[in-house]
């Protein structure tokens, strides 16, 4: 599960109102290289919630200093863009979970792919 | 309701699909042009969620863009992640996506697998939720009508063939659903009940004309419920255990019914399956048949002779279990369990297989049991019609027939509520 997926997913646990971001707790993390495309990180900052992608680059030990609020003009720092592709991108949980904030329901994460399916009772 | 729902879904959508997916074969469903398209046209930097991915066969297209996928079937998302794509495992009617998140959404050959219109809005409603104001969602759907065959009904239950013919019709037999479609023998449906002739049965001269699909009651139907020929003793936890064995012979009993009604069909006819093998059966006409239970296997010996007999036939999924079925007879097995799961637990785990790196060989010792999925074929106008009515904020764009599936692009607006 790359962080830019994460940043996407919510607790949909009946009743839950506060369930995003989900919290990570990660056993296997793995980075890999993947190719650097600055026009695609720059129009991707907009859809982000920034607070949580650097809330969990924390968690992984990957926030490499980059703000808690973004900075204007973002577009042409090239050095900025590439710390948010290696977030976004390149950092991957392969094992772990997904802790609802609310509920403390976890989903678990095996073999890098998250489990979001509910019992028919949540 | 819903319930019956779930229960019907788990065992001929979600089960099968786990059960074929090492045999999925990427050639044989190939990316609809269109659908490619539509993702080619989608602004570098966007999101878009493929709900229902299946092994990810769009999920590769366009590199300016981010793809998620995900599906309900853990197999076949496995084989997605090792595809390198981002992929989840959720349900369709709960995504874990937060509001407006995707600019554009696709759901290929999904919601056809929903067993009640409540469901089909609630999925095309979820997916409109994660779009953002302006984005775009694709849906296609099975078409009800088609060129090579003819749906007589809207919910019905398709088996899953594993081998169907590289080279069509070209080699000049005619497929069964040809025949059918093209002579007068039609048979008219008199009711919703689709009764098959029995005396049309019996005959193999008539058989080529055998129109070929499983007939399913539509659970949004309440009066047709208690008539579906599956699971329906796993629901029923209230009833005493005399009852249960009862109810589960006459089910197993059914499924007997049913295999030989659909051995019948390719005794004699040289014919080229389809894709897709849709087979016809007629619940009340199971009932009749648990009658002539005690004279039944020898007939079955006979149709199972000529199952084999014929080549061209790729059903060995329906052979073995009919053998099952016939040899559990035998022993006076009672169980409590549904033709469903009765057959699930004689399945080979598929991790037994060899692994041929690619395509796996579909063994006839490895399923022991009909795979046969549920859908609910769409009319013309049906699925605009839902968009429109059920869910305010997508507006529809265009709508149209794609081979053989209805189409609907639509955009999130943003609606006022006061």
């Amino acid at each position: 599960m790359k962080l830019l997926t994460h940043n996407m997913l919510t607790s949909h646990v009946k009743g839950v109102t506060k369930g995003y971001p989900l919290n990570i707790k990660a056993t296997e993390v793995k980075v890999s290289e993947v190719d650097f495309n600055p026009q695609f990180v720059t129009r991707m900052i907009p859809k982000l919630e920034w607070g949580p992608l650097i809330q969990a680059a924390e968690v992984l030990g990957h926030s490499q200093d980059l703000p808690s609020t973004l900075i204007p003009n973002y577009e042409n720092d090239e050095d900025f863009l590439r710390k948010v592709h290696r977030i976004l991108l390149e950092v991957e949980v392969i094992e772990g979970s997904l802790q609802c904030p609310e509920s403390g329901r976890e989903f678990p994460i095996s073999k890098g792919v998250p489990n979001m399916l509910l019992n028919e009772d949540e | 309701m819903d319930e019956a729902a779930s229960q019907l879904e788990r065992e001929h959508v979600h089960s099968v699909y786990e059960r074929i997916a090492p045999y999925f074969n990427d050639s044989r469903y190939k990316a609809w042009p269109k659908v490619k398209q539509f993702l080619l046209e989608q602004e570098p930097g966007s999101i878009v969620a493929d709900v229902g991915c299946g092994n990810g066969k769009y999920l590769h297209i366009n590199e300016n863009i981010f793809k998620l996928g995900c599906d309900a079937c853990r197999p076949l998302v496995d084989s997605a992640w090792s595809q390198g794509h981002e992929v989840q495992l959720c349900d369709g009617l709960r995504l874990p996506y937060r509001d407006g998140c995707f600019d554009a959404v696709l759901s290929i050959a999904v919601i056809h697998h929903m067993s009640t219109k409540e469901r089909r809005i609630r999925a095309i409603q979820e997916m409109a939720r994660t779009l953002r104001v302006g984005g775009r969602i694709m849906i296609y759907v099975w078409a009800m009508e088609q060129k090579r065959r003819k749906f007589e009904k809207q919910d019905i239950f398709i088996p899953w063939n594993p081998n169907p013919p590289i080279h069509g019709r070209g080699d000049g037999t005619q497929s069964v659903s040809d025949d059918a479609d093209s002579s007068d023998k039609h048979r008219k449906v008199k009711s919703t009940s689709s009764v098959v002739d029995e005396g049309e049965l019996a005959s193999p001269s008539q058989q080529k004309q055998q129109r070929l699909w499983f007939f399913s009651r539509s659970l949004d139907s309440v009066l047709d419920f208690g008539s579906l020929t599956v699971s329906r003793s796993t629901s029923g936890t209230f009833q005493t255990p005399a009852d249960e064995a009862a109810e589960s012979r006459s089910l197993r009993a059914s499924g007997r019914g049913l295999i030989r009604q659909v051995s019948n069909l390719f005794s004699s006819s040289s014919r080229t399956s389809l894709e897709e093998d849709v087979f016809i059966s007629d619940p009340h006409d199971q009932v009749h048949k648990t009658d002539n239970s005690s004279a039944s296997n020898e007939d079955e010996t006979l149709r199972v002779e000529l199952v084999q007999d014929c080549s061209s036939v790729p059903l060995p999924d329906l052979v073995s279990y009919q053998k099952e079925q016939s040899s559990n007879e035998k022993h006076g097995e009672v169980g409590s369990t549904a033709n469903g799961q009765h057959s699930m637990q004689r399945q080979e785990s598929t991790g037994s297989l060899g692994d041929t790196g690619g395509v796996k060989e579909w063994n006839d010792g490895q399923m022991k049991d009909s795979c046969l999925r549920y859908y609910h074929v769409f009319r013309e106008g049906e699925l605009t019609q839902l968009i429109e009515n059920h869910v305010d904020e997508l507006h529809v764009l265009q709508t149209y027939l794609d081979h053989a599936n209805w189409c609907v692009v639509a955009e999130k607006i943003q609606v006022w509520k006061v």
